[in-house]
């Protein structure tokens, strides 16, 4: 039977996207699988249990690594967003002028630089500062946090903002609102979607991020990701498997809950 | 004491860019809108007709000169505190609104007590008929009623001026009309100035007290509707407001405003001279297509031109016949009104004369 035209429908295209997806989630399922064994191996599979998740519940290195990682997600998130909020307001709110792509490169960059040299300058600039205030609290990785999570928080945001119509915020000043009130009135109520997508992409990079604070932090400041890295060092246990299978959990919460709130303001 | 103009312009210029790259989009010119005028600035695209708005909006800052309401400079004067009102090109309705919070917006910022807002937002929805889509989203709502929201929207704050920059261009032709119609109606029941930006011809005839022809940031010519068309002041205007022919002749007698003119394709024609003009020499002669006739070129008596009919195209409500003239280089436009089950006298190739009504031909300034 003939069918309609479509550029969708070329040869190979079907193979090439069942091997990416099993390439993509196969080890991930294997993954989530295997924190069910009950038995110690990694290569044999011994019944379904939960003990691995229990010993991991019970680990205080987990749980406060764990809370250390929520805290600076959070922080750096709320901080990281408000900060590409404006530098998203400034770039395009404004009709198109020299320089501006300039300025998208230079607020851009981060996502450029590879990620070892950022964390090796981080390591020199704050370990000098250490020395200057003797302040060595979590204050840092924040700080490192926030400042490679911009990027991260303005895209969607600028995305967003690209697609309103600059007239609104005329047709409010028009109607009497000062630049406060059609920020509060227009602007803002229409931007939130962004903000918020701009916020969960900050908040699950931050969580994820292993070079950077492998480099920053001080002694015992682990978040989960470089936990992990310095267990699965000295030896693979299936608790890793438990681990990695709720840190999964919480980032599809994460995205769920974006999801679903973002459906709900079109 | 005469009455305030509403809005005056004076010597205002608004020039873009530096240097070399210096534009003059409105280059010092100066307009008096009067109280509760229908008040159109007409032109092409890039005349200067919106950055003119925008200024009075507030948009925009002049370069140089004044703009007064009601008799007070507010050249400086951001836009939020300006009582002008603007009906955007795109409507530039709050999407997140319902067609009422749309309305009453301003009334918001403007600290109206709640009671009062919802008030105005019901006389609006009212005046627009709008009544039974208050609660709906600008989404949800055709463009039409979109159109109405934001002319609500504007006219709720009671603006001294109403400004509307092309707010009918997004409408299909039959929307158009009714909008139009719709627009003479709002004007005369509110009583409100209105400043309408168009470029097009046909509806700033139909809808203005005024018209202000605009080309390349000046003004050429202020006038009724009539006097635009009938009598033009200069060529840029002849020509954007309807379909006009240009005859180049050399002026001979004038007596009682009315001038012969001799012209190599049309022979000696007869044309109104524009008062306190003295012509001489070379003039050219501006002839409207709906003040000619087609006739077979025999006919001497009432043919003043021959020449050859090239194309005809047929129009619904009339027919148009661009004819080349025996000089081999004029086309000359004629339109006729078409008749019930008429039969077409000429076809394309055909030798034809033309015929042209009294008082038709006038000379142009320059």
């Amino acid at each position: 039977m003939a069918r309609a035209f479509s550029i969708r429908r070329q040869r190979g295209f079907t193979a090439i996207a069942i091997t990416c997806f099993f390439a993509l989630y196969l080890p991930i399922a294997v993954l989530v699988f295997y924190s069910f064994n009950a038995g110690e191996s990694l290569a044999s599979f011994d019944g379904i249990s939960l003990r691995w998740f229990t010993k991991a519940f019970q680990n205080q290195q987990v749980i406060d690594a764990s809370i250390r990682s929520l805290q600076i997600a959070s922080v750096a998130a709320v901080v990281a967003t408000i900060a590409a909020t404006m530098a998203a307001l400034a770039t395009t709110r404004t009709e198109p002028y020299r320089g501006l792509t300039l300025k998208y490169a230079f607020i851009n960059q981060p996502l450029m630089i590879p990620e070892i040299v950022t964390a090796v300058a981080l390591l020199i600039f704050f370990a000098r500062i250490k020395i200057w205030t003797g302040y060595s609290g979590l204050g840092y990785l924040i700080a490192a946090h926030t400042a490679f999570c911009i990027p991260f928080a303005y895209l969607p945001i600028r995305a967003r903002l690209e697609n309103m119509d600059l007239t609104l915020e005329k047709a409010a000043a028009d109607l009497y609102a000062t630049p406060w009130n059609a920020f509060r009135y227009v602007t803002l109520p229409l931007l939130w979607p962004g903000i918020l997508a701009g916020f969960m992409l900050a908040f699950v990079i931050s969580l994820d991020d292993v070079v950077i604070t492998e480099f920053v932090k001080s002694a015992g400041q682990d978040t989960l990701p470089t936990y992990m890295l310095g267990q699965i060092r000295r030896s693979i246990t299936p608790e890793m498997n438990a681990i990695s299978t709720l840190f999964l959990l919480l980032s599809i919460c994460v995205v769920t809950v974006f999801f679903i709130v973002n459906r709900k303001r079109v | 004491m005469a009455e305030l103009n509403a809005v005056e312009i004076r010597q205002v210029s608004k020039i873009f860019g530096f240097g070399e790259f210096a534009f003059a989009a409105v280059d010092n010119t100066s307009v008096s809108i009067r109280q509760n005028e229908f008040f159109t600035l007409l032109g092409p695209s890039g005349c200067g007709k919106t950055t003119l708005l925008r200024l009075i909006a507030g948009f925009e800052y002049p370069t140089s000169g004044e703009i007064l309401l009601n008799g007070e400079d507010i050249a400086a004067m951001p836009p939020f505190k300006r009582p002008i009102n603007t009906v955007f090109q795109s409507y530039a309705l709050f999407p997140h609104m319902t067609v009422a919070e749309n309305i009453g917006f301003g009334l918001m910022m403007l600290g109206k007590p709640k009671r009062e807002i919802n008030e105005r937002v019901d006389a609006m929805l009212k005046l627009v008929r709008m009544e039974a889509l208050a609660g709906r989203r600008t989404s949800q709502i055709s463009g039409g009623q979109q159109q109405r929201v934001a002319l609500a929207r504007a006219l709720a704050p009671q603006p001294k001026v109403l400004l509307l920059d092309e707010p009918l261009s997004a409408l299909d032709y039959k929307l158009r009309k009714d909008m139009q119609i719709e627009l003479k109606r709002l004007q005369a029941e509110t009583g409100i100035t209105f400043i309408f930006v168009t470029h097009d011809q046909e509806e700033a005839l139909t809808m203005s007290d005024r018209i202000a022809v605009m080309s390349s940031g000046k003004i050429l010519q202020v006038g009724n509707p009539r006097e635009i068309y009938d009598a033009p002041a200069d060529r840029f205007v002849a020509d954007f407001i309807g379909e006009t022919n240009f005859l180049k002749g050399r002026i001979g007698s004038v007596a009682n405003g009315i001038a012969d003119v001799d012209t190599p394709v049309a022979g000696r024609i007869s044309a109104t001279v524009p008062q306190d003009f003295h012509a001489e020499g070379e003039v050219t002669v501006v002839l409207r297509p709906e003040h000619a006739t087609l006739c077979p070129p025999d006919r001497a008596d009432a043919s003043q031109m021959t020449g050859t009919l090239e194309n005809v195209v047929y129009f619904g409500t009339d027919t148009h016949y661009h004819v080349r003239l025996s000089d081999g280089e004029t086309l000359f436009t004629l339109r006729e009104q078409n008749k019930p089950l008429q039969v077409a006298r000429f076809a394309a190739g055909d030798r034809v004369g033309i015929a042209l009504e009294a008082n038709a031909a006038r000379v142009l300034r320059n």
